[in-house]
């Protein structure tokens, strides 16, 4: 099968400057214009632009914790709109089905889950093989755990803590690790309630930085591609921009991934004692090339914020809007906290939104600064297209300025900067950035031999419509959606590394299980096959 | 052997598939209900919405309850494990089902090693039910109030806890305020047979008041595992627990129009998919409905229009399932593999010869 879009301008930053030329697909990969052979379908894209499809690093799409908020929230679903039906349960609001319909509407074609407990690796995949159309992958949540405290207490080799993660990775078939408030959720057991980088955990004598050095360094000696992705400590709190900028002088030559960074972009001025940090911030990733971010960007509505970081959650119950949370204290780096809450255009509301444009803007490296609303904490997924535009024009961050908080605006840069993102820009930010921080080499691009996701946006001075409705979608070389509608109905993969298992460390993990929990170590593994659906998995590899 | 039946005529597999795909697709209303492992009842939901139909599980009753703990309320958990790892402290609230009684021996089997470590100690609040037999095989410290019902009982451990006066008093409450301030990590386990709703919020209450100061969390305890695991399976699926239905194609959650039971004594329904595929049970007599049952049967279901036998997830096939030993899915393998089909199989089937022959997304 031989497919032709013609006459687009395509935007591949990594293949050259964008021009207008043709894209070519042969049998789900992109290939070079073949002479002589003719296309056996072809898509007239004059009037277009054409991008690799987009890829999302940090989305809460799955699992235990969002399943428990929609347990939570069954009215929550009015903020997922229905669409027309020509799919199956794709009108199910803030089901799996939609999240991958909606996605791929937009032109996301792989999106990564960021906070898988270990034990709770199955309910995950089984969650992510029901999203259709895209690729999923996950991040396997460590740090918190008896073994990993246990081990760091003990002063344990750091051979056997790579074994172990190793083992962590291959065994929840996750594509990288995150660390959580380090120690926090051991600590908050503890009665700790609140807990910074220099803090230990009681019993364990271990402070945060030592559990994020030494995760840091683990991921970084198995070769995983993604770098130890780190939600930092005091989230949301005042003042959190100092452990943020704690964390990133941490790094020390190191690659280290700091999640939602917006969450932290906040200092103690003004009246109200909450101000923006978020120009210092900057500043800090700008000068140091091994720490990239996300933003994690505050949109006006209701939502649900949806956290493994139980300590924190738990601090903002008072804030629950409506009035109702769980929390739950789970094994070791499960667990977590949901809490509805509802973005006013307060000074709050205003204040955060400024925040996380102010960190858009201020770093200029696009390809270490990632495109996320932290999903659903900062906002649903689904007010992308809105960012996309304010992120690409000054006038409507200035409209939309005119209806928000003037004190909370006041007290940071926003106004000031004009900058605005080119299409070049936001296709790394959203393309090339994140297939290369996460090691996928396949995709985030339009070159020959690359896997044929590509996203077709009609040109419009409307960005937002642009980008909600992509004009045309080719996940694996199958055209998915066609005029903002999905049209087929596809199962993409979760993708994995599967770093060697140490056969010390199974035995260890055996006697270990059997020991503490009195169960068979096959109580918390499970077969490939328990997912049933055709190969769920692809492999990754780790680098050498 | 039989495998399939139209009335008590035994037939191919095939012939009884065509049967029940005509009757799915002449249905005005048709119900579901559910009882199998989760890719059962991912392939049910997903036949549902294929005919706009409703389901709800054979435990739907105690599941609702459940289920309205979370979304009236929500609370304080933690996992069977870190419960087990870490309280020396545990209050049994009420009647906790028999199918869990196992684990919590086991724990009272084993000793914390973390948080609490240590002896462990057991206490049991009840109302007019009064102690269980668990209870006092656990030598567990009763709270009792024999005049109360339980959420009274919780009622006045709460008031009492807060220094407030109750007017009345349960037993050995001062032997718990002891406990509790010795425990670093106490936990509350119940289910949703341990009583009604305001008792299961009254004990959210009176964790949330030990919370302020300092830590204590409750275990749930499912009245039906696998009930339970079929709320979270329908909770991805469609984004709402059982009782859900579809109309248009939107599906909409309301646990009074869409119980099953009450559809079909209201003559809303005009089918009824009965699936059993664990107890293996017939669907009850009575009612006008037309029934096509997918049961772990050797015979067919009395009153039913279509029986199809069916393998069990964990026997006769690979499954996976909710489990309170972990608190989440695990995968079952088969201990005595057959060639029953799966409850999935024999609804992509049945979904493969509707008109129009689309397959399911699961
Ligand atoms: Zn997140």
């Amino acid at each position: 099968m031989l497919i032709r879009l013609v006459g687009g301008d395509v935007i591949d930053p990594i293949n050259g400057d964008t021009s207008q030329r043709d894209v070519w697909i042969k049998d789900g990969l992109l290939v070079d214009p073949p002479s002589g052979e003719g296309a056996n379908e072809t898509h007239d894209v004059s009037g277009c632009i054409v991008m690799a499809g987009a890829i999302d690093i940090h989305s809460h799409i799955g699992g235990g914790n969002v399943n428990t908020a929609r347990l939570l929230l069954p009215e929550q679903h009015a903020a997922h709109l229905p669409r027309p039906a020509n799919t199956p349960l794709s009108n199910a609001g803030w089901s799996t089905f939609q999240t991958g319909c909606l996605y791929a509407q937009m032109g996301f074609t792989t999106v990564v889950e960021p906070a898988m407990a270990p034990y709770t690796a199955l309910h995950t995949h089984l969650e992510l093989a029901d999203i259709p159309i895209i690729d999923k992958a996950a991040l396997a949540i460590l740090g918190n755990d008896d073994f990993t405290l246990s081990l760091l207490r003990n002063g344990k080799s750091s051979a056997m803590l790579d074994d172990y993660v190793a083992w962590v990775v291959g065994s929840t078939r996750a594509l990288g690790v995150k660390v959580i408030n380090a120690g926090a959720a051991a600590a908050f057991k503890e009665n700790v309630r609140s807990f910074s980088l220099d803090d230990t955990v009681p019993e364990y004598g271990v402070s945060s930085r030592k559990i994020v050095k030494s995760l840091q360094a683990s991921v970084t000696r198995l070769g995983i591609p993604h770098p130890l992705h780190v939600h930092a400590n005091n989230l949301g709190i005042a003042g959190s921009a100092d452990t943020a900028a704690e964390t990133i002088a941490a790094t020390e030559g190191v690659p280290l991934h700091l999640a939602h960074l917006q969450f932290y972009g906040y200092g103690t001025e003004g009246k109200r004692k909450f101000s923006s940090e978020a120009a210092r911030l900057a500043e800090l990733v700008n000068a140091n090339p091994d720490v990239s971010i996300d933003i994690g960007q505050v949109m006006f509505g209701q939502t649900v914020t949806i956290s493994s970081d139980v300590m924190r959650q738990f601090s903002a119950i008072g804030n629950a809007s409506p009035k109702k949370t769980v929390i739950m204290d789970g094994d070791g780096n499960g667990g977590g906290g949901i809490v509805p809450y509802r973005y006013k255009q307060d000074y709050y509301g205003s204040l955060q939104w400024a925040v996380g444009l102010e960190l858009f803007l201020l770093i200029n490296d696009p390809w270490r600064v990632y495109f996320t609303t932290d999903h659903p904490n900062g906002a649903p997924f689904t007010a992308y297209p809105e960012l996309f535009e304010l992120l690409m024009s000054s006038d409507a961050r200035d409209a939309k300025s005119t209806e928000l908080n003037a004190t909370a605006l006041g007290l940071t840069t926003l106004g000031s900067v004009r900058r605005e993102y080119t299409l070049e820009e936001i296709a790394i930010m959203t393309r090339a950035a994140p297939a290369r921080l996460l090691g996928l080499k396949d995709r985030g691009h339009l070159g020959a031999g690359a896997i044929a996701d590509v996203a077709v946006y009609r040109k419009g001075r409307d960005i937002a419509k642009m980008f909600r409705e992509a004009a045309l979608v080719f996940k694996n070389g199958d055209l998915v959606v066609k005029n903002g509608k999905v049209t087929h109905y596809r199962w993409g993969k979760a993708l994995r590394l599967n770093p060697p298992p140490d056969k010390a460390m199974i035995k260890r993990m055996k006697d270990y299980h059997e020991e503490r929990y009195g169960l068979s170590l096959d109580w918390f593994t499970f077969p490939e096959s328990a997912i049933q659906r055709p190969e769920p998995f692809a492999e990754v590899s780790c680098n050498s | 052997m039989s495998v399939a039946w139209i009335g008590s005529q035994p037939v191919s597999l095939m012939d009884a598939i065509r049967n029940a795909a005509k009757l799915l697709a002449s249905s005005r209303c048709p119900v579901f209900t559910l009882d199998t492992d989760v890719h059962g009842t991912r392939s049910a939901i997903a036949l549902a919405e294929r005919l706009r139909g409703a389901y709800d599980h054979r435990m739907g009753e105690v599941l609702a309850r459940e289920i309205a703990l979370y979304s009236n309320s929500g609370g304080m958990f933690t996992t069977p494990g870190e419960a087990r790892r870490r309280s020396g402290l545990i209050v049994l609230v009420g009647e906790i089902p028999a199918a869990h009684h196992d684990l919590l021996q086991a724990w009272a089997a084993s000793q914390p090693d973390l948080g609490d470590r240590g002896k462990r100690t057991w206490f049991h609040i009840h109302g007019e039910a009064g102690v269980t037999k668990l209870a006092r095989q656990l030598k567990a410290v009763a709270l009792g109030a024999e005049d109360l019902s339980l959420s009274g009982a919780l009622a006045v451990l709460r008031a009492e806890l807060q220094g407030r006066q109750a007017g009345v008093s349960l037993a050995n409450t001062a032997q718990l305020r002891k406990a509790l301030a010795r425990s670093r990590f106490p936990v509350f386990v119940f289910s949703g047979d341990s009583g009604d709703a305001p008792s299961l919020a009254m004990l959210q209450g009176l964790v949330a008041d030990l919370n302020k100061t300092g830590r204590a969390s409750s275990v749930f305890l499912p009245a039906d595992d696998d009930a339970w695991g079929a709320a979270l399976t329908s909770l991805w699926m469609t984004g709402f627990p059982p009782r859900t239905g579809f109309s248009n194609s939107l599906p909409s959650y309301d646990p009074v129009r869409w119980d099953v039971q009450r559809m079909i004594r209201d003559k809303e329904a005009d089918l009824h998919v009965w699936v059993s595929a664990r107890g293996c049970e017939t669907p009850p007599k009575g009612g006008k409905v037309t029934v096509i049952c997918l049961s772990c049967t050797e015979a067919p279901a009395a009153g039913a229009a279509v029986t199809i036998a069916v393998g069990k997830a964990g026997v006769d096939h690979d499954g996976v399932a909710y489990s309170s030993r972990v608190g989440t899915f695990h995968a079952i393998a088969a201990t005595a593999p057959s060639l029953l089909p799966s409850v999935c199989s024999i609804v992509q089937q049945l979904a493969g010869a509707l008109p129009g022959r689309k397959a399911l997304p699961c």
